[in-house]
């Protein structure tokens, strides 16, 4: 913690950045935190309910936030690959951004607890599972110790969507449509998905209108298949979007499936560097295209 | 039955007033309703193309003639495009008369200072009628007007009916650059045009109507020459959607544009927050 | 007219439900739902209740009695889907050529019961009534209402996030409510607060007898208020503030860097607003769905959202999420108790508990009430308004 605290006054005082984002200790437990002033570094934390992916913070619409100033980010390893997702689509400049890593051993699913809990089955953060980047690479520094593995998911979401694959198509429609049905619009989503970054979202458009405003439940499989399509090879499986949204549909299942079909047919699986290409927005002139008639 | 439940009206007569503005001649369907169909100058109504979806203007004829309003919009979005590919003979949804509206009444006696720019004119048109057609009730008529270019003038006809009037003073203008070899009337932006024409404010009141920088410039010309905050009134735009203050979408601060207003004196809005 | 509090077990009180189903009446109470399917709500449901099956508690249409879940825990969506619907159906049409014939939808509906409601969330359907009678008076709004009798449960303050004494409700108040069950030793109190509550009573009379004479020995009206006076003191420990103050200061501080600096964490998410037991804002959209047919509904909005204020020409008056944000303080805080009379907010805290950014209301109106309370009512490092002015 106190290396962490340190190099975050250190960027301050001599103004490499503006506001450190990372999270603090408030009334109801770990939240995202701006650090402008050397002596607000004393707040930051790090520990098991810093789930937040704070990334979303870099999130181009975010004016109220850029206009803080450059911004040092506290990034886990998960947190790192939306960075380098927000890179490779030209988003931001590597220079634009400092990046504090640190080393992490798993999370809770929730940061509005008093004290971090040790990690569970049960009460571990699904996306810890798929985590293949302990060590956050990209970063400017890297702070804490070795971490422990964390422990394994009660039931994986891999293991989840298998599950409900194995079920006949009618129950799988029945389970969607139950689920969508939930959906109130309120697009917390996108809101705080790093990756949702267009500036007028499809959802908004209106000649045509694409998407059904209401929130029935054919207007909400709309949206969210819509959405899970527009993630296909970008999401980074930070999970924020599932955690966020207030009615509790299994987004994760959607987006992680989405992520195994690119995987199995483009041979890509997201990652933290921001040179390797992606399926989607990476074009070489020795592309195949006698398809293209 | 349901406040949100449109009244159905009939398009017949349309004009297409400068290349992306329209007027829309609009009569409602039922009888009865048609007949008891009142409103007072400065309301709004809703307006609807079924499929399309509500869009909210001012009712820009003058409630002093029966049996019809009139809409002008520019196509700008979804409802606005869709209207303005209606026919005659078409139908369209109605809610309203909503909102406040332009105290006429109280005006008795006074001199009447019109001045609006571009498709601002359709709220004011809707005053000017309505004062012209009570002109002995009211002292001396001026009109500003101004728009970006000749072919950018809404009303055109209208503004050479006023023109041709001996009871009006008449001042047309287009912004430096706008004006044709033909073009007879001013040329300058609103603003100094106003300045320049200066209708007295002694026992005057002002309605003021345009593009928000319009009115931003206009207000302290009109302060210059004698007009008080309390006798200026404009009519302000915002998103709307219920048009009857429930939705909460399009408040200034305390104010409901759609109940409260949408017309305000000059005094009103100097109240207002930063928020439009 | 006045009739004593009844003494009923919870097994009459299950038996009532029952009755009420039998009949064909609509009942709408607090239900245990498991939340198995989404990875991170079981999960995040094992961070707060660890050994527990993961569940969250939803008002639900009832299907049967023992569905009914007396647990006091808070419903995740307030009562408000059920008298506002996050969509719902203005009217219809059908188009031919230049015909068009559109139908009304009804604004008439059958009788319901909401049974163990939380009084945070009918205290929210009485504030809310107020803009739905603004001069318009919303029929579908008003209809739902005077056909549901509910019967408020008193609350125990949920956590450190319940603040509904602050605002003008309590854990035990009945406003909006019919009637009031109130936990004593054995049982429940109930008694009726309004003319459909006693209506209510009258109509099971016999059911409502079951019970008499059981209640024990301890005079259970003391037992009630005493229950309900320390759940009040508990709300009111979380937050007390000078509403009439803070409504002043954000009205005359509109550009306080202060309300900006408390924006910053905010995602613009608008999970606050869907979780809102009084926000009401709604769009109305045209929905086709076949050749020349369709329906105009209306569905939630939220003014969190970029478009919300969106001229056509591009022009947004709110086109940053501080202006945002500051609209939804100013709208609960300051507007709608300056038109209205209410605070539009009952305390009830899922703002603060759905809000995953960490923005907290207990913490951003107490940092209100503090300088609003303070004489020269200045913010620290902002100018001084009040001397400019």
């Amino acid at each position: 913690m106190s290396e962490l605290r340190d190099i975050a006054r250190a960027i301050l005082a001599d103004g490499r950045a503006r506001v450190v984002i990372g999270w603090e200790d408030a009334r109801r437990g770990a939240r995202p935190v701006f650090a402008t002033d050397p002596d607000d570094a004393d707040k930051l934390i790090f520990d098991a309910r810093c789930v937040h992916n704070l990334v979303t913070y870099l999130n181009p619409r975010r004016d109220n936030v850029a206009e803080l100033g450059k911004i040092a980010l506290v990034v886990k390893g998960c947190d790192a690959k939306a960075v380098a997702g927000l890179l490779r689509e030209a988003q931001l400049g590597r220079d634009d951004v400092v990046l504090i890593g640190v080393r992490c051993g798993g999370v809770l699913e929730a940061s509005d607890l008093g004290q971090p809990l040790a990690l569970t089955p049960e009460n571990v953060a699904p996306r810890c599972h798929e985590c293949d980047v302990r060590e956050p690479n990209l970063v400017d520094y890297l702070v804490g110790d070795p971490q422990p593995d964390p422990p394994r998911p009660a039931m994986t979401i891999d293991e989840r969507i298998a599950a409900l694959e194995s079920r006949p198509l009618e129950e799988r429609w029945a389970f969607w449509t139950e689920q969508f049905s939930k959906c109130v619009r309120c697009y917390a989503c996108r809101q705080v998905c790093p990756l949702c970054i267009c500036e007028r979202c499809v959802a908004e458009k209106t000649r045509p209108q694409w998407i059904e405003p209401s929130s029935h439940a054919r207007g909400n499989m709309s949206w969210n298949i819509t959405r899970a399509l527009h993630l296909a090879g970008r999401c980074v499986g930070c999970g924020e979007c599932e955690r966020f949204c207030p009615v509790g549909i299994p987004l994760s299942l959607m987006n992680r499936k989405l992520q195994q079909i690119v995987a199995e047919r483009y041979g890509y699986v997201v990652s933290d560097d921001p040179e390797k290409p992606a399926p989607i927005g990476d074009y070489r002139l020795d592309d195949r295209q006698e398809f293209i008639k | 039955m349901s406040i949100y439940l449109p009244q159905l009206a009939t398009v017949t007569d349309l004009v297409d007033e400068t290349p992306d503005t329209r007027t829309l001649r609009l009569e409602l369907q039922d009888a009865a309703a048609r007949a008891r169909f009142a409103f007072k100058a400065g309301q709004f109504g809703e307006y609807s193309v079924f499929g399309a979806g509500e869009s909210t203007f001012c009712i820009a004829s003058p409630p002093t003639r029966q049996g019809f309003i009139e809409c002008s919009f520019k196509a700008v979005g979804k409802v606005t495009t869709a209207l303005r590919e209606v026919n005659i003979g078409d139908t369209v949804g109605f809610r309203g008369p909503y909102g406040n509206w332009f105290p006429v009444d109280d005006w008795k006696g006074n001199d009447i200072v019109f001045v609006a720019g571009g498709i601002g004119l359709a709220p004011v048109r809707c005053v000017i009628w309505n004062v012209l057609d009570r002109r002995d009730e009211f002292g001396d008529v001026t009109i500003v007007y101004g728009a970006r270019s000749v072919e950018d003038l809404v009303y055109k006809r209208e503004l050479q009916e006023w023109s041709s009037r001996p009871d009006v003073r008449m001042v047309a203008t287009v912004d430096p650059g706008g004006q044709t070899a033909e073009w007879t009337g001013e040329v300058g932006y609103v603003t100094p045009v106003v300045e320049k024409t200066a209708p007295a404010a002694a026992n005057a009141v002002a309605v003021l109507c345009g593009p928000p920088i319009v009115v931003k410039l206009t207000l302290p010309v009109l302060a210059k020459l004698g007009f008080a905050d309390e006798a200026i009134f404009t009519t302000l735009e915002n998103r709307m959607k219920c048009g009857l203050g429930k939705c909460g979408r399009c408040n200034i601060g305390p104010v409901y544009v759609c109940k409260d207003g949408p017309v305000f004196t000059a005094a009103q809005l100097k109240q207002l927050p930063p928020e439009f | 007219m006045s009739i004593p509090p009844i003494f009923l077990t919870e097994s009459t009180l299950r038996a009532l439900a029952a009755d009420l189903l039998g009949a064909g009446t609509q009942v709408i109470a607090p239900v245990a739902v498991e939340v198995r399917t989404s990875p991170s709500a079981s999960a995040s449901a094992a961070c707060r209740h660890p050994g527990a099956a993961p569940v969250e508690i939803e008002y639900r249409v009832l299907g049967d009695a023992a569905g009914l879940d007396l647990g006091r825990r808070l419903p995740v969506l307030s009562l408000k889907q059920f008298f506002l619907p996050a969509h719902e159906a203005l009217c219809r049409w059908r188009q031919r050529g230049t015909t068009v014939q559109v139908e009304a939808v009804p604004t008439e509906f059958a009788p319901q019961v909401v049974l163990a409601a939380k009084p945070c969330d009918s205290a929210a359907l009485a504030v809310v009534d107020k803009v739905m009678n603004w001069d318009y008076a919303d029929e579908l709004w008003n209809g739902r209402r005077a056909a549901t009798t509910i019967i408020n449960l008193a609350c125990p303050v949920i956590d450190e996030s319940c603040f509904c004494t602050a605002v003008g409700a309590s854990p035990d108040c009945t406003k909006g409510a019919d009637a009031l069950l109130t936990p004593v030793a054995g049982g429940y109190l109930l008694e009726a607060t309004t003319e459909k509550g006693w209506a209510f009573l009258a109509a099971h009379a016999e059911r409502l007898k079951s019970d008499a004479g059981k209640g024990g020995e301890e005079p259970l009206g003391h037992q009630a208020a005493d229950e309900r006076a320390a759940a009040r003191a508990r709300a009111a420990a979380n937050l007390e503030i000078d509403a009439a103050s803070v409504r002043a200061w954000i009205d005359s501080h509109f550009e306080d860097p202060l309300l900006a600096a408390l924006a910053v964490r905010c995602n613009g998410c608008g999970a606050c607003t869907s979780v809102c037991p009084t926000c009401h804002c709604f769009d109305i959209v045209d929905e086709e769905e076949g050749v020349g047919r369709g329906t105009r509904r209306r569905c939630w909005d939220t003014c969190q959202a970029p478009t919300f204020t969106l001229h056509a020409s591009g022009h947004n008056p709110r086109d940053d999420q501080n202006s945002r944000y500051r609209q939804r303080i100013n709208h609960k805080f300051a507007i709608y108790p300056l038109k209205f009379g209410e605070v539009l907010c009952t305390g009830c805290g899922r703002c603060t508990r759905v809000c995953h950014a960490g923005q907290d209301l207990v913490e951003i109106l107490a940092a209100i009430d503090v300088v609003a309370r303070r004489p020269s009512t200045t913010t620290p490092g902002a100018p001084d308004t009040e001397a400019a002015s």
